[in-house]
């Protein structure tokens, strides 16, 4: 059967209109009345329609009326994608016919049909999603619903409409929403190029709020805008646009910009802290690309008493030359390589060296990646009884216009094996270098004080070069695809050593993890569990903490990382 | 000898029965219209001028007329006609009617053949019939990631079945290199879907740095589909390896590539 996608839209009425979101059926009886745009008109007693199969069912006391003329019958069923629609008209006798490619007049009267065609789907063993009184139905894109009860836990919620995307570009759906432990998602409204939504939302920081968010989308891939404010009912507001765009089939700019403002509401704001504009365009190169990337932040953008920032506006630009990842001859391994110019720019001094205030920064990175992925040892004739090695070796050098240069090595090791189709484990060693040497001078002895008011003698070894030594021993049980455990045990052995209160450790994410992973005094012993299931067909709760073993006084993580998901 | 004759009489007196038992089939009703009763087979069979409206559990006479979707038990007479219909709460089975009662049918038109339907069987690259009959199979998603994606970093995959949420599926490290996660889904399922760390601006982007089209999977009825990918990179990666996040704001510039000296550390100088 060649496909021939039909892109119509549908408009729905009937008595009850029902959406089962995890299959992407809607279902509707009693008074069904749809208009096609494509100049079809019908009416029956129920309605079927699968999204993603792109077809629908109308039966019983059929009423069609086509550029062919009027006529009743018991079912019709439009195939979309294939520009079929089989039709059982009664006229003295049931009979079968079908029309191909929009040529109503010429029925094709007896032709064999194919043996679902007038199949409803099984829904005994699914729960209605959302009830609605008309729906609009633009095929392979989205559904719109109108005068909706939206059913949670089995309760019915009123909303005056609902829209669901299901086109198969993701540009209509990128988000511009930072983290949150849980994000309820109201699409009020929207069309084939733009979605309205409202986030009911729940961090550990802000606690229960509200988001919204516009996405905009273009026909060509890769074109789009978001913009959003979150959170929208907090005086900490950040207002946020993400916009994307192909230009010709080689060159991308994708920009990021975001406004911080402390305001009531809508009325004047107070502060105005900080905004920021990153801008990434990328231009692919024969088995290679160039990036550029550019950032401005403008501080203090309101003179408020109240905000102590200095109003300078730092910037900075990268130009990036990456290669594709190449086998390097017929070995098992891979290379990469990079280079990278750019500066800092900041008026108000970036660093003080030597009783100079740097202001403008250059750098100039090399770099390389080689990768060893996925080499099997062991009984290749048993999945269960074979490991896979990876290793992978990245290394960079950067120079910059203040006198000194920074090396990072990261090695990494792995050995990994499927126990059972349950089960399975991995043990892994990583090693990440830093050292920051300067030509004269650097950094020199210091023992800091610690918080009982000693003097940390050890740390005076430090003169700029870091290890971070990383063994990890993971294993994960999956009972099926909704109930996933995982236990990691890591013991981190890093030069300068972990000390209780000595380092400040990083801040944490709305969702309570650390915002960077590289950082120094991380608690040399940490076991962490993972249960990810699945609560609902359409709600995944995910629940995981570390445990320190009494590093200090720290002996769990600060807080449960919980997140429920769709 | 007396066993085999009781024997004999049992099975002559089945014979008898099953001889004079009506023909009835189960289905699912399309429509109930105008002297006829449509199955979702799409084969309409008329209806005898006294058919008989029953529930199909109590045998009484039903209470409500037939409508679309209703499970019923049709019991035709010798001429075709339908007699009785016995309608079902609960599902009964559903699926193509012997020939027998096929030929009760009514159709106007001589049935010929489609030529769709004659379409050659789709094989894999092996040479195997791949099939689609709709039956939840187990889909495993395996991919490889970019060497300097965090050992702590948690990979997703977005997917035109939920709307492209960045975290619809989570996958889990099985090793330095690689993450899986796998999933139930309906075999004949067209899934398109994007590799993500949680959001769409940090997706997966292809070999030349530019954004990809999702990849697209075909669910077969075979036990197992597997997918393996490879991430050539990041799309918020930096030449430095330290991923960017776009969502916060940057911290300010800082000399030193360590990000967390304790306090009091003096700055480098000559």
């Amino acid at each position: 059967m060649e496909a021939r996608p039909r892109s119509i839209a549908i408009d729905l009425r009937a008595d009850h209109i029902a959406f089962y979101y995890d299959r992407y059926l809607v279902e509707a009886d009693g008074h069904v009345r749809v208009r096609t745009s494509d100049g079809m008109t019908l009416t029956g007693d129920a309605f079927s329609m699968d999204l993603k199969l792109n077809r629908f069912l109308i039966s019983s006391h059929v009423h069609l009326r086509s550029p062919g003329g009027s006529l009743d019958g018991a079912a019709v069923s439009d195939f979309l994608d294939f520009d079929r629609i089989y039709f059982v008209p009664l006229i003295s006798e049931p009979d079968r016919w079908t029309y191909e490619n929009d040529d109503f007049t010429h029925p094709l009267k007896g032709r064999v049909m194919p043996g679902d065609v007038f199949y409803f789907p099984d829904v005994s063993s699914t729960r209605v999603s959302l009830s609605a009184a008309s729906a609009r139905i633009q095929a392979r894109q989205y559904v719109r619903f109108a005068g909706v009860h939206a059913y949670f836990l089995n309760q019915g919620v009123p909303l005056p409409s609902y829209y669901v995307y299901f086109g198969e570009s993701q540009d209509l759906a990128v988000n511009s929403l930072s983290g949150a432990n849980l994000d309820a998602t109201w699409n009020a409204t929207g069309n084939a190029n733009s979605i309205t939504a409202w986030h009911l939302r729940y961090d550990a920081f802000n606690h229960t709020y509200l988001a919204f968010e516009q996405h905009l989308a273009g026909t060509d891939p890769h074109e789009y805008a978001v913009f959003s404010v979150n959170p929208a009912t907090k005086d900490d507001k950040y207002w946020n646009l993400v916009t994307g765009e192909h230009i010709g089939s080689k060159f991308e700019v994708n920009t990021f910009t975001q406004l911080y403002t402390f305001q009531n509401f809508l009325a004047e704001p107070s502060i105005a802290s900080a905004q920021t504009t990153y801008v990434t365009m990328t231009q692919a190169l024969h088995r290679s690309y160039l990036q550029a990337l550019f950032d401005q932040t403008d501080y203090k953008l309101i003179d408020s008493p109240v905000d102590s920032a200095e109003p300078n506006h730092p910037n900075f630009l990268a130009l990036t030359a990456t290669s594709y990842n190449n086998q390097i001859f017929k070995t098992p391994f891979y290379e990469q390589i990079r280079e990278e110019i750019g500066f800092n720019h900041d008026a108000y001094g970036l660093q003080d060296y030597g009783g100079f205030e740097y202001t403008t920064i250059w750098n100039h990175l090399l770099g390389f990646t080689i990768t060893l992925p996925n080499v099997k040892i062991g009984d290749r004739t048993n999945q269960y009884r074979e490991y896979s090695l990876n290793a992978s070796l990245d290394s960079s050098r950067q120079w910059l216009t203040v006198p000194h240069h920074v090396n990072s090595q990261t090695t990494s090791i792995s050995l990994s094996r499927q126990y059972s189709r349950y089960v399975n484990s991995y043990l892994s060693y990583t090693v990440a270098n830093t050292s920051d040497l300067y030509e004269q001078g650097g950094y020199e002895p210091y023992e800091p004080l610690l918080p009982n008011g000693a003097f940390y003698a050890p740390f005076a070894a430090f003169r700029g070069a870091s290890t971070l030594r990383t063994a990890t021993l993971a294993t994960t049980y999956s009972a099926s695809p909704n109930l996933v455990t995982t236990v990691t045990f890591a013991h981190h052995q890093d030069f300068p050593a972990a000390y209780p209160g000595l380092f400040v450790p990083p801040p944490l994410n709305a969702i309570g993890q650390y915002t960077y992973t590289n950082y120094l005094g991380q608690p040399p012993w940490q076991l962490t569990g993972e249960v990810r299931a699945r609560i609902l067909p359409h709600l995944v709760v995910d629940l995981q903490r570390t445990y320190y073993f009494h590093f200090g006084n720290q002996i769990w993580s600060p807080s449960f990382v919980v997140q429920l998901s769709q | 000898m007396k066993m085999h004759m009781r024997l004999g009489a049992l099975l002559a007196a089945l014979i008898l029965l099953a001889a004079a038992a009506p023909l009835s089939v189960t289905g699912q009703l399309l429509a109930y219209q105008d002297g006829f009763v449509f199955f979702t087979t799409g084969d309409g069979f008329r209806l005898a001028p006294n058919v008989a409206i029953l529930d199909d559990e109590t045998k009484t006479p039903s209470k409500v007329q037939p409508v679309a979707r209703d499970y019923a038990r049709a019991v035709f007479n010798d001429a075709g006609q339908i007699v009785e219909i016995d309608l079902s709460r609960k599902p009964l089975p559903v699926g193509p009617f012997p020939d027998t009662v096929h030929a009760f049918a009514v159709t106007a038109s001589t049935p010929y053949p489609n030529p769709d339907l004659g379409a050659p069987e789709l094989t894999s690259s092996n040479g195997v019939k791949e099939t689609f009959s709709g039956k939840p199979v187990l889909v495993k998603f395996q991919v490889q990631v970019p060497a300097s994606t965090p050992l702590n970093a948690q990979v997703f995959i977005a997917t035109d079945a939920s709307g492209w949420n960045p975290q619809a599926i989570q996958m889990d490290r099985v090793d330095a290199l690689h993450f899986v996660a796998v999933r139930r889904m309906a075999s004949g399922t067209i899934l398109h879907f994007l590799y993500t760390r949680g959001t769409l601006q940090t997706e997966e982007v292809g070999p030349n740095g530019l954004s990809l089209r999702p990849h697209q999977l075909v669910v077969t009825d075979s036990d197992t589909n597997n997918t393996n990918n490879v991430i050539a990179a990041w799309a918020d990666a930096s030449a430095s390896n330290l991923l960017s996040q776009p969502s916060v704001f940057p911290t300010p510039y800082n000399p030193a590539p360590f990000p967390n000296l304790p306090n009091g550390t003096r700055t480098p100088h000559p």
